[in-house]
């Protein structure tokens, strides 16, 4: 055990007890809350939003389970200000997504989705220097790069595949993406906005927090599959009392806010 | 009983600061091309690549740049700490340092609270730097 753990960080950051991601993530969160986010009053919708996606897609980790916004108080504290909820999960698994050409695409046997646009930005400063932790992250100028490369806006974006490692992650990047006024996250995420049903579907597969943990892959695999058509009960469309996307956005980001991508696909 | 809690690992570049604690003083590196008051240690400046340096001694004053409270312990050795704070103090001459901060129930602690250094002796060679409430 100890040499595991002897391993798995910065030696001055275990002298002090602190350990992995959701350490970091949480110091990251703990600034956000004093800058500009209501916490926990946000990420409940996060949490739960994605639950219900979860609960249609038979092979997410928490198909069968319900979650309430009480369940999400209720759970216990991990590393405050993160309960239970806002951490992603752990599984073993694997996703797969085939890259060719849009012209080697055309005799294939399933549509093909195009990409749009794309973008990286990453900051790379370890999280106890970080100036970032509360944003603008890498999010701020991926996100530009990717739009100006897509050619359309933020209003364009039919649902979003964000990187979910932890619930306040997606507060932040969809943030710096644009999608609401700064400090806005608990108003715009009220209301069931990223359900079934919502304005701007979310995480629709469940995601990280609530179907299984493929780091860039969940969001890519489910932004395809959903321009695919290939999503079932949870497809986006009538099926969900959603718009049938023609454009959706992704991310993904690693370390502790270090480096992110964002990806724009399109239905062709 | 003895301390079973990980150790620091002083190398070439960090020996310097924990040479440092031992004596209860918080040394760090001040480039002497830009001024730039730098942590962790390292051999070139990261704010103008220059290899001037001299070590300087912080007055051991900042503030709360953020924090969080471990409820659970990760290492076993933790297990009687938590809750414990885990926080990253800003110091007033600029480096940021993680540490815990001690002494105050969790609850009372916000972003932007001063804080001043605190020393734990862990050994004969290693003293941990660690923060308590100014004026506490």
């Amino acid at each position: 055990m100890r040499q595991l753990l002897d391993h798995a960080g910065a030696t001055e950051e275990k002298v002090f007890g602190h350990f992995g991601a959701t350490g970091g993530y949480a110091l990251a969160a703990r600034r956000g809350m004093h800058e500009f986010s209501a916490g926990p009053e946000t990420w409940k919708h996060i949490a739960v939003g994605q639950r219900k996606w979860a609960n249609l897609n038979p092979a997410a980790m928490m198909h069968g389970k319900a979650m309430t916004e009480d369940d999400y108080y209720r759970a216990p504290m991990m590393v405050e200000p993160f309960r239970l909820f806002d951490n992603c999960l752990i599984n073993d698994g694997g996703r797969a997504v085939i890259v060719t050409s849009a012209e080697r695409a055309e005799d294939l046997k399933h549509p093909p989705v195009l990409l749009m646009g794309m973008g990286f930005h990453n900051p790379s400063n370890q999280i106890s220097q970080a100036r970032y932790m509360a944003g603008p992250t890498g999010a701020k100028e991926a996100g530009r790069a990717a739009f100006q490369m897509a050619g359309i806006e933020v209003e364009d974006i039919d649902a979003c595949q964000i990187y979910d490692c932890f619930t306040y992650t997606v507060e932040l990047t969809m943030q710096d993406y644009g999608f609401f006024e700064y400090g806005q996250g608990k108003n715009w995420f009220s209301g069931g906005a990223i359900e079934p049903g919502g304005r701007l579907p979310v995480n629709t597969s469940g995601g990280q927090l609530s179907e299984a943990y493929y780091m860039g892959l969940t969001p890519v695999s489910e932004a395809v599959m959903q321009l695919m058509g290939r999503c079932e009960d949870r497809q986006l469309g009538p099926k969900t009392d959603t718009k049938t996307p023609e454009i959706i956005l992704c991310s993904d980001n690693g370390g502790i806010l270090q480096s992110h991508a964002c990806y724009i696909f399109r239905r062709r | 009983m003895s301390y079973n809690k990980p150790m620091p690992k002083p190398d070439a570049d960090s020996k310097p600061f924990w040479e440092g604690c031992r004596n209860h003083q918080l040394m760090f590196q001040k480039c002497t091309a830009c001024g730039h008051v730098r942590w962790p240690a390292s051999i070139l400046c990261p704010k103008c690549h220059s290899r001037e340096t001299q070590w300087i001694q912080s007055k051991g004053r900042g503030t709360i740049y953020t924090y969080v409270v471990y409820h659970q312990a990760f290492d076993p050795a933790f297990k009687g700490d938590v809750p414990y704070v885990v926080a990253i103090v800003e110091l007033e001459e600029g480096p940021m340092l993680l540490t815990n901060i001690a002494g105050c129930p969790h609850e009372s602690l916000e972003c932007e609270m001063r804080v001043q250094v605190t020393w734990e002796e862990v050994s004969d060679e290693i003293s941990l730097p660690k923060f308590q409430l100014s004026g506490a």
